[in-house]
C-alpha cells in the first residue's frame, strides 16, 4: 500500500517502533502490520501542535527558523547587488547579440529596433570590514553587510513574473506544487500553539512596479492543506475573521465556547467519533489565538528607540516596516517560516526614479531587522533571504537617456542575499559577465538556493519527499546542490 | 521439485540471517492483506518504488538492458532457477557492491520489503498485469446468506466483513437516514416536513420515494456537480498574473443542466471531450467543450505565445488522464513514464488530438480566449433553431500595445460576457512533435507524430482512434478499461468520503488497489451495461443495507478499522466547504434557491482582491449574497479564503481529491465571518416567529440544522446559555443592536431587541455544533 496524505504522518511514526521491532527480533507483528496495514485516517495529525516528520531534522539545523523578504517585481541586480563600473564606457552602445541573443528576450522589449547598453546610474560603495561593494540605494542595509552574503550568479528559466515568483517559491513554473513554507511545516512541524507555523505578509512599496501576488505562493500545493501558510492580511482584520463580530465580546465568547464544548461532548459520548474532540480542541485554540494576535499585533510594549529603528512607517499595518516588526515579533513566539512579500520591483521605465523609492521604503526596515534580531541574539539562528523571482536587462526598455531608463524582466543572471544562521558574511558569490547577462562562475537555480536553506533548517533536501501521483515529490524536484562554500 | 524450489532451496542454505519465512505467512495480517503474497498489492508497488527507475519503461534511464516492469521482459528473471536466485541474493546480499537496489540510488529496500519478495519467490514468483489495465468483467456475486442483503453492494462488502471477522453495524434511525440522504443528494439539510413524513413512515418504499424525490430536484444538480467543477478546474478567471476574468458560467451551467437531466456518463464524457465535432452537433454539445478550455491561460505581458499554447494542450491531457482515466500521464511529458508504461512519444500522440484548436497562447487580458461563440440571451432554453453549432468567430491578432515602441506581443481579441470558450479543429492540424524534455522550444523534428492512444490502454483488436471525435469515443468505449472503474470510484467517492480505490486520481500501477476489487468491477460493469446512468449506480449504493447503516463507533472498533475500509459502519464526516456554507445559510432561510446564470460575488474580508493584486472585488448585494456556493465567483490566484479554509480545491489545476482538515482557522469562520453571523440572526429570527417560548424556539432552531430533536441534557444547556446571552444583552442594548447589524439584510425591527440577540448567540453556538456541519 502506498502511504497517503492523510497517513503519512503516522507512518513515520510508527517508523520508529519498526526499526525497534525489526532491530530485536527480526520481523515483528509491528513491522508487518506498519508495511501492510493501513495505518489509518490519522485524527493525530489534525492536534494543534504539528508533529513533523519523524526523521528529520535530518542533521543539526543551524536555523531554527526563516525571515524570507520577498521582493516581487524582479529587483534589479545592475543598480542594487551587481556592479559593473565598465558599463559606463559603453552606454547606448548596443548589447552584443553573442552576449544577449534574442530567443529569452521577453515579448515586451523584443520587437525594439535596438537594445541599448545602460550602464547604472548609482555608485556601489565598499561596506562594512568586508568591503562587500552594495549600491549606494542601500546605506542602512550596508551597514550589516559583514552578515551578508550577495549571490550575483542566479539564473532562472522564467522570464514572466508568475511562473518564476512560482518557481522561486514551489520549485515549478507551473502551479500546483507545494510553497516553501509548507514543505518546511510538514517535514518539521510546529513549535508554537497559538500562532500558526507559517505566516505570510504582504506590503506594496511607493514604486509604481506593483504586481499581483497569488495564494498559491504560500499554499500547501498536494500537501495536507494543514501547511498551507496562514495569510496576515495587510488590511482591517489581520487573520481572517479572527475579531469577535460587533457585539460580542470576549465574556460573550467565553460562554458560547462552554456551552459548545459540553454539547458537542455529548455528541461525543453517543457517537464515538474521536473527530468531535478534536474539533473541541480546535474551538479551544481558536479561543487562544483570537488573543494571541491581538497581542501580537500590539507594538505599545516596544521601546521608542526599537521603534524609531525601523522607520517612520512602521506603525502602518500593511506597510513593509510594519511587516519586518511583525516579522520580529513573530520569530520570537517561535513561528518557524516568516515570509514577507515586497510589491513595487518591477521597473520597465523610469527606473532610477523608481527604485529609488522602493529602497527608501525597504532599506531602513530590512536592516533593522537585521540589527533588532542580532542585538536579542536571534540572527544567530535566524536565516535572513532577501530575493526576487529574477533580474533586469542591461539594455534599456524603451528610451535611454544619461540619467534614465526601464529595464525589461531578465531570467539569465540576478541577485540575492542570505545572512544569519550559519551563512558566511561580509562575501559575494559567483559572477556575472561584462553586462551582467549571463553567469560565468558558480552559476545557482532556484532549486539549488532552496536546497541551501533546507540545509540550514536541517533538511536535506532530497529526502523530504511526499507521495502524490505514484511519485515521490520534493521541493528541488529532481534537482538541486547545497551550496556549501557559502555557509560557515 | 521444478526449478525454482530448487534454486531458492539452494539459496537458503547460502543466506545465515534468514528471517523465518513461516513467521511472515501467519503474521500478515494488515486490514487489506491478502492470505498470501499478492503480485499487485504487494510485491508490483514495491518493484515500482524501488526497481523501475532503473528497470522499468523509461528506455532512457534503463540499465544493464533489464527490464522489471514487464510480464514478458521479466519473466526470465523470475521463472529460471538461476536467474531467480541471482534476484535473490542481489536483494539479499549484504555486499554494497552486489546490492541491489545499490546504496547511492537512495531507494534501498526496506527489511520489510525484502521479506516481501523473498516470500513472492518462495510461492513461485507469479507475475500478473497492472489490475487496471485489464477491463472489468462482472464478476460472481459472492454469496452470503443474510437478510440484510438489499443487492450486490451488500454481498460484496458482507463477504469482506465476515473475512476480516468483522459484524455490520444497525441500520441509522429514519432521521439520521433522511438528512443523510438530503445532505448526500443536495448537499442541503432536508426539510423539517420530509423527514418527519419518513421517520413516521420508514418503509423501503418510502425510502425509495425519498431519493427519487431528492433526484429530481435542481438541488441535486448544483450539488453533484461541484466534483466535477473541481475536476475540470472551472473558474471565473483565467489564473496567471493579472488573473483576468473569463466567462465560462454557461459551461457550468451546461453540466448542472446534464446532470439534472441524468444524461447519461457516455455522452457526458464524450460531448465535452468532442462535442464540437459529432455530427450535426448542437449548441449545447459545443458548449460542452469548454470542458477542455477551462485551463488556465496566460495573459501576462512580455509572455512568448508558443511557451504557453504548449502549457494548454499539456492542461488538456493532464486533465483528461485524472479526471477520466485515473492515469497520470503528465510524467511522461519529459521522460517515459517511470511506473506506467506511456512512453514520451504516447505522451506526444495524446498531445496530438488537442493541439489543432485556433488559439492563440497567450490571451486577451481580460475575456474569453478565441476560440468562442456567442450565447443565445436565452439560454440555457435555447429554441431549435438556436440549437445549433455554431462556427466561431476565426482568430484575429492585435498588437498588445499600440504604439508601445519594441513590444513584440500580440494578443488576441477578447469574447464578451456573453460568449463562452469552446474547442474547434483547425482545418489542417498543427505539426506535433515530441517535445524534449517537455521543452516547447526543443522539438524532436525527425519524426512527425500522429495522434495515438497509449498501447497498453488499447485492446489488442481496436484501431487507434484518429481524431479527437475518435479519441473520445474511445474513452466512453466498453473496451476502455479504465473509464467506467474512474467513474463509479468517484461516486463511491462522494458518498463515502474515500473511494473503493483511495487514490482516486491514480489506477495506475503507483496508486492503491482497490479495497473491494470485484465491487468495483461489478458497478463499473454494471455503470456501462445501465447505460452509463450514473443515477442507477448512486441509487444502488443509496439503498443498499451498507449505505443505511449507523456511523455511530467505538474506540475499539476504530482500531479494527481506522479508515473505515470494510465499512463496518457507515463513515461520519464533515461537510464539504459548500455545503456547508449552504446548508447554513438554507437553514437560516436566507438561502436563494435559483439555478444558473452569471457567478455571484458573496461575502468577502475587506479588499480582498485589492490588497494584493490589481482588481477589485466588488461584493453583491441582496439575493446575490445567499446564492449556493456553486455559484460564487472564483478567482484562481485569490479564491474565496472561507471555501479554501474548509479544504475546497483551489481550482488552478484538475484535483479529484481533497483531504478534509479540522482546524481553528474553521472554528474562527463558524464564529465569526460575517456570512455565518447575518445567519444565526435569521435563523433567531425564524426562531422567534415559531414561538415566543424560548424552550420551543430554541428546539425548532436545532431540528433546523441538525434534523433531529434535542436531548433534555442538550435542551436544558441550550436554555442556560440563553439566559446567560439574555442577562448579557439585556445589560448591554447597544452590543445587542450591533450584533443584529452584522450584515447587510435588516432584521425585522419589531422583534424585542434582548431576546433578538440573546437567540442569535444561540443560534450561532448552534451553528458551530459537530453534529450541524456534519454528515453522519
Amino acid at each position: 500500500m502506498k502511504p497517503d496524505h492523510s497517513e503519512i504522518l503516522e507512518r513515520c511514526r510508527t517508523a520508529v517502533n519498526r526499526r525497534f521491532f525489526i532491530g530485536r527480533a527480526g520481523l515483528g507483528l509491528a513491522a508487518i502490520n506498519g508495511l501492510m496495514g493501513s495505518p489509518g485516517r490519522s485524527k493525530g495529525s489534525e492536534t494543534p501542535v504539528k508533529p513533523g516528520v519523524d526523521d528529520l531534522p535530518h542533521f543539526q539545523p543551524k536555523a531554527k527558523r526563516i525571515i524570507y523578504l520577498f521582493q516581487s517585481g524582479g529587483p534589479s541586480q545592475l543598480d542594487l547587488f551587481d556592479p559593473k563600473p565598465e558599463l559606463k564606457k559603453r552606454f547606448g552602445q548596443e548589447v552584443p547579440k553573442s552576449i544577449y541573443p534574442d530567443e529569452r528576450k521577453t515579448t515586451m522589449s523584443s520587437a525594439q529596433s535596438q537594445f541599448a547598453t545602460s550602464p547604472s546610474v548609482f555608485k556601489f560603495n565598499r561596506c562594512g570590514k568586508s568591503g562587500l561593494e552594495l549600491s549606494e540605494l542601500l546605506p542602512n542595509v550596508g551597514q550589516m553587510a559583514d552578515h551578508m552574503c550577495v549571490i550575483r550568479s542566479m539564473h532562472t528559466q522564467a522570464i514572466n513574473h508568475d511562473p518564476a515568483i512560482t518557481f522561486m517559491q514551489t520549485g515549478a513554473q507551473i502551479p500546483g506544487r507545494p510553497s516553501m513554507g509548507a514543505w518546511l511545516n510538514y517535514g518539521l512541524g510546529s513549535e508554537t500553539e497559538n500562532l500558526p507555523s507559517f505566516v505570510a505578509m504582504s506590503s506594496r512599496g511607493s514604486g509604481k512596479g506593483g504586481q499581483p501576488i497569488y495564494d498559491r505562493l504560500w499554499g500547501s500545493g498536494f500537501l495536507p492543506s494543514i501547511y498551507q501558510g496562514v495569510k496576515f492580511r495587510n488590511q482591517g482584520s489581520p487573520v481572517l475573521d479572527i475579531y469577535d463580530p460587533a457585539g460580542v465580546d470576549s465574556n460573550v465568547r467565553r460562554t458560547m465556547l462552554n456551552y459548545l464544548a459540553k454539547l458537542n461532548e455529548i455528541k461525543f459520548q453517543s457517537t464515538g467519533d474521536a473527530e468531535i474532540r478534536t474539533r473541541i480542541a480546535q474551538y479551544e485554540l481558536a479561543g487562544k489565538m483570537q488573543a494571541s494576535v491581538p497581542e501580537l499585533l500590539d507594538f505599545t510594549q516596544e521601546t521608542k528607540s526599537t521603534m524609531e529603528m525601523y522607520g517612520k512607517d512602521v506603525g502602518r499595518q500593511g506597510s513593509y516596516a510594519f511587516n519586518c516588526l511583525v516579522a520580529r515579533r513573530l520569530a520570537e513566539r517561535g513561528v518557524r517560516f516568516i515570509q514577507l512579500f515586497h510589491q513595487g520591483w518591477d521597473q520597465h521605465v523610469n527606473l532610477p526614479t523608481q527604485i529609488r523609492r522602493q529602497c527608501i521604503d525597504t532599506d531602513q526596515p530590512t536592516a533593522a531587522l537585521m540589527q533588532d534580531l542580532k542585538s536579542r541574539g536571534m540572527l544567530e539562528d535566524t536565516l535572513i533571504v532577501w530575493a526576487g523571482e529574477f533580474g533586469r536587462t542591461v539594455y534599456s526598455q524603451g528610451a535611454l537617456s544619461p540619467r534614465n531608463y526601464g529595464r525589461d524582466h531578465h531570467g539569465n543572471c540576478y541577485s540575492v542575499w542570505l545572512a544569519g544562521a550559519g551563512i558566511r558574511g561580509g562575501i559575494s558569490y559567483g559572477a556575472t559577465d561584462d553586462y551582467s547577462v549571463n553567469v560565468v562562475e558558480n552559476k545557482l537555480e532556484p532549486h539549488d538556493l532552496n536546497a541551501t536553506i533546507l540545509q540550514q533548517m536541517g533538511i536535506d533536501h532530497e529526502r523530504l519527499t511526499f507521495p502524490f501521483q505514484g511519485r515521490d515529490y520534493r521541493l528541488t524536484d529532481v534537482h538541486g546542490k547545497v551550496v556549501h562554500e557559502i555557509l560557515r | 521439485m521444478n526449478g525454482w524450489h530448487m534454486g531458492v532451496g539452494r539459496i537458503i542454505e547460502n543466506i545465515n540471517c534468514l528471517t523465518p519465512i513461516v513467521a511472515i505467512m501467519c503474521l500478515v495480517s494488515g486490514p487489506l492483506a491478502a492470505d498470501e503474497i499478492s503480485f499487485s498489492s504487494d510485491v508490483r508497488p514495491i518493484l515500482a518504488a524501488k526497481c523501475f527507475n532503473c528497470h522499468g519503461f523509461d528506455a532512457g534511464s534503463r540499465q544493464g538492458d533489464l527490464r522489471l516492469d514487464r510480464r514478458d521482459e521479466a519473466e526470465y528473471v523470475f521463472s529460471g532457477a538461476d536467474d531467480t536466485a541471482l534476484f535473490w541474493e542481489r536483494i539479499n546480499s549484504d555486499d554494497l557492491e552486489f546490492r541491489m537496489p545499490p546504496p547511492e540510488s537512495k531507494e534501498a529496500l526496506s527489511l520489510d520489503e525484502i521479506e516481501i519478495l523473498n516470500q513472492w519467490l518462495l510461492q513461485g514468483s507469479p507475475y500478473e498485469e497492472h489490475w487496471a489495465f485489464r477491463g472489468p468483467v462482472r464478476p460472481t456475486v459472492p454469496l452470503v446468506e443474510s437478510e440484510a442483503i438489499r443487492n450486490p453492494i451488500d454481498s460484496f462488502i458482507r463477504a469482506r466483513l465476515i473475512k476480516q471477522g468483522m459484524t455490520p453495524s444497525n441500520a441509522a434511525d429514519p432521521v439520521t437516514l433522511a438528512r443523510r440522504l438530503s445532505q448526500d443528494l443536495q448537499g442541503l439539510p432536508p426539510a423539517a416536513n420530509v423527514v418527519e413524513e419518513f421517520a413516521n413512515h420508514p418503509s423501503d418504499k418510502a425510502y425509495s420515494d425519498l431519493i427519487d424525490v431528492l433526484m429530481a430536484s435542481p438541488r441535486y444538480g448544483e450539488h453533484m456537480a461541484v466534483p466535477w467543477l473541481d475536476a475540470a478546474r472551472y473558474a471565473d478567471t483565467d489564473g496567471y498574473q493579472n488573473d483576468r476574468y473569463r466567462y465560462m458560467h454557461v459551461w457550468r451551467d451546461w453540466v448542472i443542466h446534464s446532470l439534472n437531466e441524468n444524461m447519461p456518463y457516455d455522452q457526458f464524457v464524450l460531448e465535452q471531450v468532442a462535442g464540437d465535432m459529432l455530427p450535426d452537433a448542437t449548441l449545447k454539445q459545443q458548449i460542452a467543450t469548454g470542458f477542455c478550455r477551462n485551463h488556465r491561460i496566460n495573459s501576462e505581458d512580455g509572455s512568448i505565445p508558443e511557451e504557453w499554447h504548449v502549457e494548454n494542450v499539456v492542461d488538456r491531457i493532464d486533465t483528461i488522464g485524472t479526471a477520466i482515466l485515473g492515469l497520470t500521464v503528465g510524467c511522461a511529458r519529459c521522460h517515459d513514464h517511470k511506473f506506467d508504461p506511456i512512453s514520451t512519444k504516447e505522451y506526444y500522440q495524446l498531445f496530438a488530438y488537442f493541439n489543432n484548436v485556433p488559439e492563440w497562447g497567450v490571451g486577451p487580458n481580460n475575456g474569453n480566449s478565441p476560440p468562442f461563440i456567442e450565447v443565445p440571451k436565452s439560454w440555457p432554453n435555447l429554441s431549435e433553431d438556436e440549437n445549433v453549432a455554431i462556427l466561431p468567430a476565426p482568430l484575429k491578432l492585435r498588437e498588445a500595445r499600440k504604439g508601445q515602441v519594441g513590444n513584440g506581443l500580440k494578443r488576441p481579441q477578447a469574447g464578451s460576457p456573453q460568449t463562452v470558450m469552446v474547442m474547434h479543429e483547425m482545418k489542417v492540424p498543427r505539426a506535433t512533435y515530441l517535445l524534449m524534455r517537455g521543452q516547447f522550444d526543443n522539438p524532436d523534428k525527425s519524426e512527425l507524430l500522429t495522434p495515438g492512444v497509449p498501447k497498453v490502454l488499447l485492446s489488442s483488436l481496436a484501431a487507434q482512434p484518429q481524431s479527437r471525435l475518435q479519441f473520445a469515443q474511445w474513452l466512453v468505449d466498453r473496451e476502455n478499461p479504465l473509464t467506467a472503474r474512474v467513474a463509479v470510484n468517484r461516486v463511491w467517492q462522494q458518498i463515502f468520503g474515500m473511494g473503493l480505490v483511495k487514490t482516486s486520481e491514480n489506477f495506475g500501477t503507483q496508486g492503491e488497489l482497490p479495497s473491494h476489487p470485484e465491487l468495483l468491477d461489478w458497478l463499473a460493469v454494471e455503470l456501462i451495461e445501465s447505460g452509463w446512468d450514473i443515477r442507477h449506480i448512486q441509487k444502488l449504493i443509496l439503498q443498499s443495507t451498507t449505505y443505511r447503516q449507523s456511523s455511530e463507533t467505538t474506540p475499539a472498533r476504530e482500531k479494527e478499522d481506522p479508515e473505515n475500509r470494510f465499512l463496518a459502519r457507515a463513515p461520519r464526516y464533515r461537510l464539504h466547504a459548500f455545503a456547508l456554507r449552504d446548508s447554513l445559510l438554507a437553514s437560516s432561510g436566507l438561502l436563494v434557491e435559483k439555478i444558473g446564470g452569471v457567478p455571484t460575488k458573496p461575502y468577502m474580508p475587506p479588499k480582498i482582491w485589492s490588497a494584493i493584486s490589481n482588481n477589485t472585488y466588488k461584493q453583491g448585494k441582496g439575493k446575490d449574497l445567499y446564492r449556493r456556493s456553486v455559484y460564487t465567483f472564483w478567482r484562481r490566484t485569490i479564491p474565496p479564503p472561507m471555501m479554501v479554509n474548509f479544504n475546497s480545491a483551489d481550482r488552478e489545476v484538475c484535483v479529484v481529491r481533497k483531504d478534509r482538515t479540522n482546524t481553528p482557522l474553521q472554528a474562527l469562520t463558524q464564529m465569526n465571518n460575517i456570512a455565518f453571523v447575518e445567519a444565526a440572526r435569521f435563523l433567531a429570527e425564524r426562531m422567534i416567529e415559531h414561538s415566543v417560548d424560548p424552550r420551543i424556539a430554541i428546539e425548532f432552531g436545532f431540528i433546523s440544522l441538525v434534523s433531529r430533536k434535542p436531548r433534555n441534557a442538550e435542551l436544558t444547556l441550550l436554555l442556560d446559555a440563553y439566559s446567560e446571552f439574555e442577562k448579557h444583552y439585556l445589560a448591554q442594548p447597544k452590543a445587542a443592536k450591533a450584533l443584529l447589524s452584522v450584515g447587510q439584510k435588516k432584521r425585522n425591527d419589531s422583534l424585542e431587541l434582548t431576546e433578538h440577540a440573546a437567540l442569535t448567540m444561540v443560534a450561532s453556538l448552534l451553528m458551530n455544533l459537530d453534529e450541524a456541519v456534519t454528515r453522519e
